[in-house]
């Protein structure tokens, strides 16, 4: 069963066009990653899906029914920033959410324990850190034990131990079965954690699906001679002619992960009579395959 | 509902300035009836006065009701400024949006805030009723529930009151530019009120055509028109120069007013963005 269905989503902030007529849909049991750079429509889907920004056409739906209240009780969301009430203490202020969720109040100790707040429950959520404030937001989240889980940007605001905490509370939660909604800018965060992902560029779905075939990893060949025209000659020649760069009088192969052999490379020009004065392997990065998808 | 009203009550309870603006109010109420009180009480032992105002008692039983409720309604600004406070601040920290995301639907939220502006002009009510009994005994008359009424017009304008501050919250949503716009309307609708009712007296002399006043039939004058000070010799001088006062056209006007800020309200909060 699909937990989110995505169908044509459009929605306009006067002139501009947050989201182009998006769809996808996020299968249960799975981590899900919505990447895009800033302002790609991250955080507008999201709230869409929420309900608390309304489409311009399309539409939406939880647990394939027409989404309400009842759907939304059952999801954990962390949505954009912490939003709490500043004068109420954090278990006073997760007291609201667990009321409102019709759930969760038990929990309250064990999800402050598993954020690491639990000694700062009664302290005013304004006297938190912005790290605390995220960490109070992913507690609320928590409360209730609901098998989906939307985080916006979990990471936000959190040095690199509660980075590392996170992304292990969320593969954690992941091997429960637990399906799993994140959408990050941070590619290093989706690539860790996610199995399938979808990627916005301008309110555009630009990729979606499993991320070892979005994010496939690809090898990257440096190579370089005196007579750089000749090499790029011999290169278009090379058995399965991969695809061919050139920067800085140095020409770059792309082949698949694992496929490329320098030895036969070196080879293969020594033979064709071109000596090489450099010859490299790259492993191409998942930022590089982004900024390719999203440029 | 009393589940909603319930996580009201949690976020609420705590809000120093909730109870702060409260007590205010009920002090308020208080003071300005024995501001009232005591001016009536001295102007009876003043005899030139006395000529004027014959035995009139505003606190007397059967006046009280009337007075109280007339002379708190012009505090209802402070329950209003606090409603205007507790919706914005919803909007301000984002909360109205957390409270959506954790369950509530749209309808919910609103729905929660317009109660808790019917349960502000309830509280309201009580305390007007309670110290329409203070000054009714200090006036050494014996209680009557005759003239009561009153007290159910006052109702009818702390609503109006209340219902209006939720209905700009919602829509304008920032705390200092909502208390602002309310005071602006409340003015600006009293100087076009005022006009209005200029232009009825003319009306009604050289045309011979009595509409009544028109200016209380605008949103806020109209439930201001139920309160009047209680009749007396020094008022009824004055009313046979005024147009016919349709007190129950103004009744259903503030009525139908109630209704409709409640249904703007409901209709900007289930439609916008949050």
């Amino acid at each position: 069963m699909d937990i989110v269905q995505i169908d044509n989503l459009s929605k306009n902030y006067g002139k501009v066009h947050a989201l182009k007529q998006v769809n996808f849909s996020i299968p249960a049991g799975t981590v899900f990653g919505i990447l895009g750079p800033n302002g790609s429509g991250k955080t507008t889907l999201l709230s869409i899906v929420m309900d608390v920004l309304k489409p311009n056409s399309g539409g939406v739906r939880l647990f394939g029914e027409k989404p309400s209240e009842f759907h939304r009780k059952q999801m954990g969301t962390l949505l954009e920033t912490p939003n709490f009430y500043h004068y109420l203490s954090g278990e006073q202020n997760l007291r609201i959410s667990a009321a409102i969720k019709g759930r969760g109040e038990k929990d309250i100790d064990k999800v402050l324990q598993i954020v690491d707040l639990l000694k700062r429950k009664n302290s005013p959520f304004s006297t938190y850190s912005l790290g605390m404030k995220q960490r109070l937001a992913i507690a609320a989240a928590l409360l209730g034990d609901p098998e989906v889980l939307v985080f916006d940007e979990p990471t936000n605001g959190l040095d690199p131990v509660g980075i590392a905490e996170i992304r292990e509370l969320i593969k954690k939660l992941s091997l429960q079965g637990k399906t799993i909604i994140m959408a990050s800018h941070l590619l290093d965060e989706v690539e860790k954690v996610c199995t399938h992902v979808a990627i916005l560029k301008q309110g555009t779905l630009v990729a979606c699906g499993d991320v070892n075939e979005i994010l496939v990893n690809e090898d990257i060949v440096e190579l370089a001679s005196n007579d750089v025209e000749a090499l790029k000659v011999l290169c278009a020649k090379y058995p399965g002619t991969p695809e061919m760069a050139v920067s800085d009088s140095i020409i770059k192969l792309s082949f698949p992960a694992g496929k490329a052999n320098l030895q036969d490379i070196n080879r293969f020009c020594f033979d064709n009579g071109i000596v090489l004065s450099y010859l490299n392997l790259k492993k191409k990065s998942l930022e590089s395959k982004f900024f390719e998808l999203t440029n | 509902m009393k589940d909603l009203l319930k996580i009201e009550w949690l976020k609420i309870k705590n809000y120093k300035a909730f109870i702060i603006l409260l007590v205010f109010f009920a002090l308020g109420i208080f003071t300005a009836n024995y501001i009232v009180f005591s001016v009536f009480k001295n102007m009876i032992n003043e005899s030139q006065a006395t000529v004027l105002i014959g035995q009139f008692n505003p606190y007397d039983f059967t006046n009280t009701w009337q007075t109280t409720s007339y002379t708190a309604g012009f505090l209802l600004i402070l329950p209003a400024l606090l409603l205007i406070i507790l919706v914005t601040n919803e909007y301000t920290y984002k909360t109205n949006k957390q409270n959506i995301i954790d369950g509530w639907s749209r309808e919910q939220f609103v729905n929660v805030k317009m109660m808790l502006a019917l349960l502000v002009a309830i509280f309201s009510t009580i305390l007007v009723i309670l110290t329409a009994i203070v000054f009714g005994f200090m006036s050494k008359t014996a209680f009557s529930f005759s003239g009561y009424s009153h007290v159910g017009f006052f109702f009818l304008k702390a609503l109006s009151y209340n219902l209006l501050a939720v209905l700009i919250s919602v829509w304008i949503r920032r705390t200092g530019f909502a208390i602002g716009i309310y005071f602006i309307y409340l003015g600006a609708e009293n100087i076009i009120s005022q006009l209005l009712d200029v232009w009825s007296i003319k009306l009604r002399n050289n045309h011979v055509i009595d509409l009544g006043s028109m200016g209380d039939y605008l949103p806020m004058n109209a439930s201001d028109a139920l309160l009047g000070f209680p009749d007396n010799p020094l008022k009824a001088l004055a009313k046979n120069a005024l147009p016919t006062d349709y007190f129950w056209v103004d009744v259903c006007l503030a009525v139908l007013y109630i209704i409709l800020f409640y249904w703007l309200g409901r209709r900007n909060v289930i439609r916008k963005d949050l």
